[in-house]
């Protein structure tokens, strides 16, 4: 009769043979933690890409691409970590990456809503050099008269074809919008903040080629 | 001694008397050698050498691993997913597909019968012909949830912890590689 291969008796031998013993259950444990602190930092630092983005959407930002980047990166990051863990097989991929973006989207707009969003932004861009040329607030790049943007609020409507503004930083200006071009929903009011595209002509002079709604594109 | 002490312990028992003692995975692997060399036979058609060492290996990395089975889980689910492992791994590294090798199993030819409109009497006497060589052509995931469906006899669960995959990507697998089969099988026995 042909010898049946005991796996089994082999296998102990080999255990014994060569000293084989469990890993310790603390590095499973540690990988484990490991794998869920990860996932759990991603969710927070996509809730803070997306906060931030939101708050630069909301026409505090040009456009806040690298926000939107840290949102993409971290959501691509806490799903490689969810996948990893041991009970993430048992859900379809779909419902983790809806389950992340939910998540991201209501921390996010709680980033925003709360002010953390604009807390964050200035703090960055105190401490760290060149933050505000990659991310470059509206303001400052509607405030450069010598370039030919102004921006601000009007405080005063002389007639059809001039008004006084104030800008954001507390000067008056004389605007001569004589054969501007109006777009969309900018309005010739008082207490209106609209952004102009022109050209200096004075200390605080400025001829308006064009008129825009401060919110928003040119509609 | 020790036999005696295992036959009254269930799995769970034998994983934690084995973290101390090789002997009582010793019991275990007693346990389930048979089970899993008929299991690797069965999606592998390797040589018997290829097939011992197949299962001798993953013996080796579930008493490794002892501390990472999950207790949530049957012991047998995580012990076939390591096995099911190292049988994909070994395959790829020897550039095979899944192969299967199945006898005629009842609950099988009812499950085909069922949707496919295929007489019972004509998947029996056609089995080891005809079926057979369909079944190799079905695509591999198609293979292993039938395989571990109808001839381990796991459940859903059981399969979908040991392919690691959702309970509702089980159930469409087994739907689709029946609709699969019915395709293939009608390609064939077009006159």
């Amino acid at each position: 009769m042909k010898k049946k291969t005991n796996i089994s008796d082999k296998a102990l031998e080999l255990i014994n043979q060569q000293k084989l013993k469990p890993i310790p259950r603390w590095e499973f444990v540690v990988k484990s933690w490991g794998l869920w602190m990860g996932f759990g930092a991603s969710l927070v630092l996509l809730a803070l890409g997306i906060g931030i983005s939101w708050f630069g959407l909301a026409g505090n930002i040009i456009v806040p691409h690298l926000w939107l980047l840290v949102a993409i990166v971290f959501v691509v990051l806490a799903y490689f970590m969810f996948e990893k863990t041991k009970r993430a097989y048992r859900f379809e991929k779909w419902r983790i990456f809806i389950f992340i973006l939910v998540v991201g989207l209501v921390v996010g707009g709680v980033v925003f809503r709360v002010g953390i969003a604009s807390r964050i932004d200035r703090k960055l861009e105190s401490d760290i050099p060149y933050y505000r040329q990659i991310v470059p607030m509206k303001m400052e790049v509607w405030s450069r008269p010598e370039m030919g943007y102004l921006s601000g609020v009007i405080t005063k409507v002389a007639d059809e074809d001039s008004f006084e503004i104030r800008d954001f930083e507390g000067s008056l200006w004389n605007v001569d919008s004589q054969d501007s071009l109006i777009r969309g929903r900018a309005v010739i009011e008082t207490g209106e903040e609209i952004k102009l595209i022109g050209k200096r002509t004075g200390k605080n002079q400025f001829k308006a080629e064009e008129v825009r709604p401060w919110s928003g594109g040119r509609n | 001694m020790i036999d005696q002490n295992c036959q009254n312990q269930d799995d769970n028992q034998l994983v934690a008397l084995s973290l101390n003692d090789s002997q009582y995975f010793y019991c275990l692997m007693k346990r389930y050698e048979d089970k899993l060399t008929n299991y690797v036979r069965r999606i592998s058609y390797l040589a018997d050498d290829d097939i011992a060492d197949i299962v001798q290996e993953s013996f080796i990395k579930a008493y490794e691993h002892l501390n990472d089975c999950d207790c949530d889980l049957k012991f047998s689910s995580w012990l076939y997913r390591i096995v099911h492992n190292q049988t994909i791994n070994f395959m790829k590294k020897h550039k095979q597909s899944i192969k299967m090798d199945l006898e005629n199993d009842e609950e099988f030819v009812d499950w085909l019968v069922a949707d496919t409109n295929i007489e019972k009497e004509t998947i029996r006497q056609h089995f080891n012909e005809n079926i057979q060589s369909i079944l190799q052509k079905l695509r591999p995931d198609y293979k292993e949830v039938l395989v571990l469906r109808f001839f381990e006899d796991k459940d859903y669960t059981e399969i979908s912890d040991i392919l690691r995959k959702p309970m509702g990507t089980v159930a469409t697998l087994l739907s689709r590689a029946k609709i699969q089969f019915k395709i293939l099988y009608e390609k064939e026995n077009k006159y």
